[in-house]
């Protein structure tokens, strides 16, 4: 089994309780099934027995995951319970056991194909193009990353091979990527490809300073919590002429509502609602101050659940 | 009770009229993350792959009418209720041994009101602790209460089981901390203690709930203390040739009517091993540190005395940067791998006396772990320091016990039944802010003695259907 390979994390977080408080979907269900406490509790009964993979309610419960990483960037030792979770995702998707919702989930994603308008030397993947004159533009979804969290590894690295073919294709050697999730699945990914995030490629471009504003940031999990905590989008939005105000009681809780799981609301909405619950609640303290993220998918969420929620992209904020 | 048996579905049908459907769980997720808590023996018990006993079901009230609904219906069907805050305690407080429901208060996790004026706050006692100090911060004030499992542990199992931070030498334990309480009782009234601790109006009632355990009713809302951030916060560090000669400066630096917020004594053996591996300093000796805060020139003129103190004896002066490393790492000494985990067996041997008893306690506890049981080591420091005495954190570990669970268990008992005893016979007590739980309810009629009957005739009045955490505290069980 692929949790195997995490044996050391398995037996370091079944019984600490160091980084409860830090668990976003925890914070809102108030379940210790939800912590990462008692998901390495069930990853061990799965490791002892196999035949546990067919427990509904420990499948359940590894899916409501938002695999936020803040639990594990918090952790003195880095313990890595999001891979954990990961790993028994493969491991269920692997023995047939991934719930229906999940598996019809897979099969769109799986149906991804992108597309390459233009040439240059700089391909840009996201919503905003006009950020990027001269650029090349693939699109066509997810590049693999969602499946990959879904525990469909074989799947993602097909769409992976669909995303690639197109990027070869278009003979660029630098790729921009916008959304944090892809950005931290192709990072690392693309032979011969330079990937930066879009907010390293428009803080090296002239960026206007736009009248002065006030914004809350919302930290991107990927970025934040995975991806080494970039400077880059806050340098972005000061330079744009943005006054960043503090967001919450802390600077160690995930707000990104789900971002690390990338389908969380598609898998998890009731879940995802009452995170964006938590921000919104949050967010008076604010004022009437401009939300920003780096992520579509959060920026969408957040305006599903509360239309009027005043939240833009990155891209959006430096167009504005 | 089982899903099968129909009284299941009649208790679950009546649970969930009074908190809701979404919040009493029977899913086997929820019931093995409430089996288990921080106590070794279900730990052990999991890790041999047994499954402890898990709660029929897990109800996440609201508010205390849905905790006084809940405890009726109990009360009806007489089964068990354990309250259950962040499950991180250490005695087996929290285990659901008999099944029943869980009362996981987690639900209940609101800052109600901040008064600025008289410096408290009122807050529902399910809040995480490191979430109610993060809010009140951001107030511009502090709990200051500041235990290692601060990140794990709700503001009720703090309450619960007296629990204590690492500030407690001048801040005091959680219960010097709170101010009053809200309490539903086991027959499902809601109560409040009165609005002050320092009264002449009766007995404290509040202190009758500080460290009950779950066993008199169910706290759902506290009163509490808050303090304006020190403008300055201190530490400095010695090494002192053998703990009796620290423990002798730790004790002058108390009785001299010194406020340090912080005192930390780490015996020979611990600095040896732990100062060591988590903080790096790598000496031989007793490692002692402490710390002060408020006003700066007060901080510098307190922690210069008590400098002097150390020096006056055969010490090395490690400096502020060693204090201040221990500050900032506190918390490490708690995190896997730092802190002992299975296949060890370890547990906290933790226990209080007064300056002159409490290194007899040390000796009686060490020799005895030593002598008895060779395969363990004994490691020991002190920490909460008070005007008349210390609180001893001993440990034992033994690194390879016995496979079989029941044999693993039978001797992690007999180390505790005799180094507390030993403990108890030189002057201390059970335990100093872990509480009692599963683990030492057995001795504690040996600690009281003959006033285990006032305890035992409290229970049974305020609890006559025996409902409210059976088994615990040396309270009678449910039978089995």
């Amino acid at each position: 089994m692929h949790i195997d390979q995490h044996l050391d994390v398995i037996h370091a977080c079944r019984f600490c309780f160091m980084c409860r408080h830090l668990d976003p979907v925890a914070n809102v269900s108030f379940r210790e099934a939800d912590t990462p406490r008692g998901r390495a509790l069930i990853a061990d009964r799965i490791h002892m027995d196999a035949a546990n993979l067919q427990n509904t309610d420990f499948v359940e419960t590894l899916y409501r995951s938002a695999l936020s990483a803040a639990n594990r960037f918090h952790c003195v030792s880095h313990y890595d319970e999001t891979g954990l979770a990961l790993a028994a995702r493969r491991d269920i998707v692997e023995a047939g056991f991934a719930p229906d919702r999940v598996k019809a989930l897979a099969k769109t994603l799986e149906k991804a194909t992108f597309t390459v308008k233009g040439r240059g030397k700089l391909l840009y993947f996201g919503n905003r193009p006009e950020l990027y004159p001269g650029a090349a533009v693939i699109t066509g979804g997810d590049p693999g990353k969602a499946l990959e969290v879904l525990g469909f590894a074989a799947a993602s690295k097909k769409v992976l091979a669909k995303f690639k073919k197109a990027v070869a294709a278009s003979a660029c050697k630098k790729l921009v990527v916008a959304e944090p999730s892809a950005y931290d699945f192709l990072r690392d990914r693309l032979d011969g490809v330079t990937v930066v995030h879009c907010a390293e490629q428009l803080l090296a471009s002239p960026v206007k300073a736009g009248r002065s504003r006030k914004a809350v940031y919302l930290e991107s999990d990927f970025l934040k919590n995975y991806d080494g905590n970039p400077t880059a989008p806050r340098e972005l939005l000061k330079k744009a002429g943005y006054t960043l105000l503090p967001f919450g009681t802390n600077d160690e809780e995930s707000y990104a509502v789900g971002e690390g799981a990338v389908v969380f609301d598609a898998l998890n909405p009731d879940l995802c609602e009452k995170l964006c619950g938590r921000v919104y609640a949050l967010a008076a303290d604010a004022g009437k101050a401009l939300f920003v993220t780096a992520s579509q998918t959060v920026k969408d969420a957040l305006t599903r659940y509360n239309p009027s929620f005043n939240v833009v992209t990155l891209e959006e904020a430096i167009l504005a | 009770m089982t899903p099968k048996n129909y009284l299941y579905e009649m208790v679950r049908s009546e649970l969930t009229w009074a908190v809701g459907d979404e919040h009493v769980q029977t899913n086997e997720a929820d019931k093995l993350g409430h089996s288990i808590d921080y106590y070794w023996v279900p730990e052990c018990w999991h890790d041999r792959g047994n499954k402890p006993t898990p709660p029929d079901f897990v109800v996440h009230p609201g508010s205390a009418q849905e905790v006084a609904e809940v405890l009726k219906i109990a009360n009806t069907h007489n089964i068990p209720v354990i309250p259950w805050g962040g499950g991180s305690g250490s005695q087996g407080g929290a285990l659901p041994i008999y099944g029943g429901i869980v009362l996981d208060m987690k639900r209940m996790n609101k800052v109600l009101e901040i008064d600025p004026v008289s410096m408290t706050v009122t807050v529902e006692v399910g809040i995480n602790t490191q979430h109610l100090e993060w809010q009140v911060e951001k107030a511009g004030y502090s709990t200051m209460h500041f235990p290692a499992s601060i990140a794990c542990a709700t503001l009720g199992g703090f309450i619960a089981h007296r629990g204590t931070g690492v500030l407690s030498t001048k801040y005091g334990k959680i219960e010097d901390m709170i101010m009053s309480l809200e309490v539903v009782t086991p027959t499902g009234e809601i109560i409040n203690t009165l609005p002050v601790p320092r009264h002449a109006s009766g007995p404290a009632l509040t202190e009758l709930y500080l460290g009950s355990e779950g066993t008199l009713g169910v706290v759902t809302k506290a009163t509490m203390k808050i303090h304006p951030i020190p403008e300055s916060r201190k530490f400095h560090a010695f090494l002192f040739k053998t703990m009796h000669d620290a423990m002798a400066a730790g004790s002058k630096i108390m009785t001299s009517r010194l406020r340090p917020c912080v005192i930390r004594l780490y015996d020979e053996t611990e600095t040896a091993k732990l100062v060591k591996r988590v903080l790096g300093i790598d000496r031989k000796g007793a490692y002692l540190v402490f710390g002060f805060d408020g006003p700066e020139k007060i901080v510098d003129l307190e922690l210069e005395e008590a400098c002097k103190i150390c020096r006056g004896q055969d010490t090395e002066d490690l400096g502020t940067e060693a204090g201040q490393t221990w500050w900032d790492h506190r918390y490490k000494f708690f995190y896997p791998p730092f802190m002992f985990h299975l296949p060890q067996a370890f547990g906290t041997l933790d226990t209080v006396a007064t300056f002159s008893n409490i290194e007899k306690v040390y000796w009686a506890m060490k020799n005895v772990v030593e002598k008895n049981f060779p395969q363990a080591t004994f490691i020991g420091h002190f920490s909460h320091w008070y005007d008349w005495g210390c609180m001893l954190y001993a440990r034992f570990i033994i690194d390879e016990p016995p496979k079989d669970a029941n044999e693993a268990i039978a001797l992690y008992n007999r180390i505790w039944d005799m180094a507390i005893r030993a403990a108890i016979k030189e002057g201390g007590v059970i335990n100093e802010h872990h509480g009692v739980g599963l683990k030492l309810g057995r001795i504690m009629r040996d600690l009281y003695g003959p006033a285990f009957k006032v305890l035992e005739a409290v229970k049974k009045t305020l609890d006559p259907n025996n409902i409210m955490n059976p088994g615990k505290m040396g309270f009678p069980g449910k039978g089995v």
